[in-house]
């Protein structure tokens, strides 16, 4: 069986590699078309976020902030890619996670301004006032969706309309430092910035709260009654059902969790890279969360390298935009193809199981349809 | 500032001609949504074809005078927004082709494409002019303004049919109230309209009944995305006359709101999205007041999820009443489908034939009850 099990997840793993290549190819191709020096672009876009490594004078690192923007980077994707993970393997569409992360900052930021204690209790009060927002900012659509079969999509959408305006609303009457040039916050004081685990980077004690985190909805996938009860309701909710779970229980809190890591994303951008808060903080990050959990198939493991390769991705698209005529841009291309190619079933089609798992792409809008 | 300052310019034509203004992108993409939600197949990239049909139209028309020298202004203006017109419906069919012949999932196929729009208007942006923020440094043209005739002459109707600079609504104004006029007579008036409807709210009925739902879809969907590309132009090309790297901002998205807001029709696609403009509108105005602007900005989403809400228990309502009525029906055998159906739950019961008093009627009480729920 064991063996039967690692059989499959190795097809799994070598599809995912194979829908990247041909991403990547594509986006080579998008990239020859507009560059007058394609390879060297493309070389800076797939090699620009590692180290350097120099035996000249005897071993010497350099740009090993590139390599710091990497681990960066994916931090915050990899956090974002498990909240969508959770709710996608609920099989339930949020798409909340932009505004629970904005929240999230923002309750962090609050903390860290308004609340002044000492250094590792101030840190903590700081990401556990980032998770319970995310909780509850996720709760709202999972109650909703729950018990009153409220689309959960127009829902989620709505929400991050309005955290929006409520980051800006706070962060400009409450929290703003007026001496400052800029619209934001103060800098925060070191009690609540998470420590620098690479000197010369901002890779921080996050990192480890990160892999905490990836640990954590593993086991709780894996190994708790819960973690069974979500995946059942995904696969199958009436049979769920039928079974004894919960599943509205199940569907609520799945949204509710995800919020709590979407929370701790926000939390690790203002607290970990930014040191403050500023206005129009990460517009259209919450989506980016998709595409790990995607290619890891809703798999925690999965999303910890889905994470790292797309955080790869956009570092070393940022290094080719300093370093050739390409913009960075070219890596939201190569996404959409991504998640065009993982999604369809007929190019490839032993994405079928997870497909039919969430088989309502229609049925979505036939339910509500039927109400109509 | 004083709350009688604001309230005066509140209730003034010039306050109603922005809210016209801010509404019309909104009233333009909300019936696209419209069209792809009552087909089945809600279109979640309305945002990224807006934003691809701006930015085409822009581009195409700031580089027509390279191609066709000498040609008179309307032609340029004219070409880019057929381009714009063009691109969106090209996105509309390529999503209705992942979707129903390679079986992507919809939302996630919209949401790529969303991806696509956003990266790809910013990628050969600054290929085309070395500028990632906006196209200001090309001349590109405008959709007319529409004057009407003769009004000018009263202030306050002058101002309210021709806005405040008395210049006249933009054509795709016009136009988006021209759309709730087309739309809503294809809908109710006309076969194809109940062929839409049909397919949106039971595909199975619709394709037994002969109807072509693959086709229904793919021309649900690019029509939706021919009005998001409407609503686009006039971001790009009258509301502003450039592009700018995300210009939309999230309107795409506001107009899913504006269709479940409006109810899932044309003319209530109308009133949501002025309600969302007028909210707009009045954040710009209270900014002057100690309100902060932001609370009024929340108020149309706030709205839009209290209806989700009201929507839902009322769905719900109305299917408990229609359960009871299909068990009262079914008890006094009047209608045959629902006595067949009672026959043959009470097939191998032959002592409760009767029905309405038959001891077994609680269980299909219960059956039908738990039918409904399962839906």
């Amino acid at each position: 069986m064991v063996h039967i099990k690692n059989h499959k997840a190795l097809i799994e793993a070598s599809r995912a590699v194979l829908v990247v290549m041909i991403a990547l190819v594509i986006g080579f191709v998008i990239t020859a078309l507009v560059s007058k020096e394609p390879v060297r672009a493309y070389a800076a876009l797939l090699t620009g976020p590692l180290p350097k490594v120099s035996f000249a004078h005897g071993v010497e690192i350099t740009n090993l902030n590139r390599f710091g923007n990497w681990l960066e980077e994916s931090t915050t994707l990899i956090l974002l890619g498990l909240a969508v993970s959770l709710v996608f393997g609920a099989r339930q569409f949020s798409l909340g996670a932009e505004g629970q992360l904005l929240l999230g900052a923002l309750a962090a930021a609050a903390v860290a301004v308004k609340m002044p204690a000492p250094f590792p209790l101030h840190l903590l009060l700081a990401l556990g006032a980032a998770g319970i927002v995310g909780f509850l900012w996720g709760l709202i659509p999972g109650l909703l969706k729950a018990y009153l079969a409220v689309d959960e999509i127009v829902c989620t959408l709505m929400l991050n309309v309005i955290a929006l305006q409520l980051f800006d609303l706070v962060l400009l009457n409450w929290l703003r430092d007026p001496g400052a040039s800029f619209l934001g916050t103060a800098s925060f004081p070191a009690s609540v910035v998470p420590p620098l685990l690479i000197p010369g980077t901002r890779v921080s004690w996050m990192l480890i709260v990160m892999v905490a985190a990836v640990l954590g909805v593993w086991f709780l996938m894996a190994r708790t009654p819960f973690g069974y009860a979500l995946k059942m309701v995904g696969a199958n909710r009436k049979f769920a059902e039928y079974g004894g779970i919960n599943a509205r229980r199940v569907i609520a809190l799945s949204m509710a969790v995800s919020g709590i890591l979407a929370g701790l994303a926000g939390a690790h951008l203002s607290l970990g890279l930014l040191k403050r808060l500023t206005v129009s903080l990460a517009p259209g990050l919450g989506f980016e969360g998709v595409v790990v959990a995607l290619l890891a198939r809703n798999d925690p493991r999965g999303v910890l390298v889905t994470g790292l390769f797309y955080g790869y991705l956009r570092t070393g698209a940022q290094i080719m935009e300093r370093s050739s005529d390409v913009t960075r841009e070219v890596v939201l291309i190569i996404q959409a193809v991504i998640i065009l190619l993982v999604t369809a079933e007929r190019l490839f089609p032993s994405f079928q199981q997870w497909r039919r798992t969430r088989s309502d792409g229609g049925a979505i809008a036939i339910d509500r349809g039927l109400g109509g | 500032m004083s709350l009688e300052v604001v309230l005066q310019s509140i209730f003034s034509a010039a306050f109603i001609a922005t809210v016209i203004r801010v509404s019309t992108p909104l009233i333009l993409a909300g019936l696209g949504g419209l069209l792809s939600e009552l087909g089945g197949v809600l279109n979640i990239a309305l945002e990224g074809v807006m934003l691809a049909a701006a930015f085409t139209g822009v581009i195409v028309s700031g580089l027509a005078p390279q191609w066709l020298p000498g040609a008179p202004a309307w032609l340029y203006a004219g070409l880019g927004a057929l381009a714009g017109v063009s691109v969106g419906m090209a996105m509309g069919w390529l999503i209705a082709f992942c979707h129903l012949e390679l079986k992507t999932d919809l939302i996630l196929t919209g949401l790529a494409m969303n991806i696509l729009a956003a990266g790809g208007t910013v990628f050969v942006l600054f290929a085309l002019t070395g500028d990632k923020g906006s196209t200001a440094s090309l001349a590109s043209a405008r959709l007319p303004a529409v004057q009407l005739p003769f009004v000018n002459h009263v202030s306050f109707i002058g101002t309210l049919l021709n806005g405040a600079n008395g210049a006249g609504y933009h054509i795709m104004s016009y136009m988006a109230l021209l759309l709730v006029l087309a739309i809503w007579l294809f809908l109710y008036h006309m076969p194809a309209g109940a062929h839409l409807r049909a397919t949106g709210e039971a595909a199975d009925a619709a394709q037994s009944a002969g109807i072509d739902i693959r086709q229904v879809r793919y021309r649900a969907l690019v029509a939706s995305s021919f009005c998001a590309a409407l609503g686009g132009l006039y971001l790009s090309m009258g509301y502003l006359s450039l592009f700018q790297a995300n210009m939309t901002a999230g309107r795409g998205f506001i107009a899913l709101a504006v269709v479940y807001l409006g109810n899932r029709n044309p003319a209530g696609v109308l009133l949501a999205a002025l309600i969302f403009g007028a909210a707009s509108a009045l954040g710009a105005q209270v900014g002057t007041l100690a309100i902060p602007p932001q609370l009024v900005e929340m108020i149309p989403p706030v709205v839009t999820i209290a209806a989700l809400i009201l929507y839902s228990i009322r769905r719900r309502a109305r299917r408990a009443a229609a359960a009871r009525g299909f068990q009262e029906q079914a008890a006094a055998g009047w209608s045959a489908d629902a006595a067949r159906i009672t026959d043959a739950a009470l097939d191998g019961d032959p002592q409760s034939t009767a029905p309405g008093t038959s001891p077994s009627k609680s269980g299909i009480v219960e059956g039908t009850n738990k039918i409904q729920k399962g839906r």
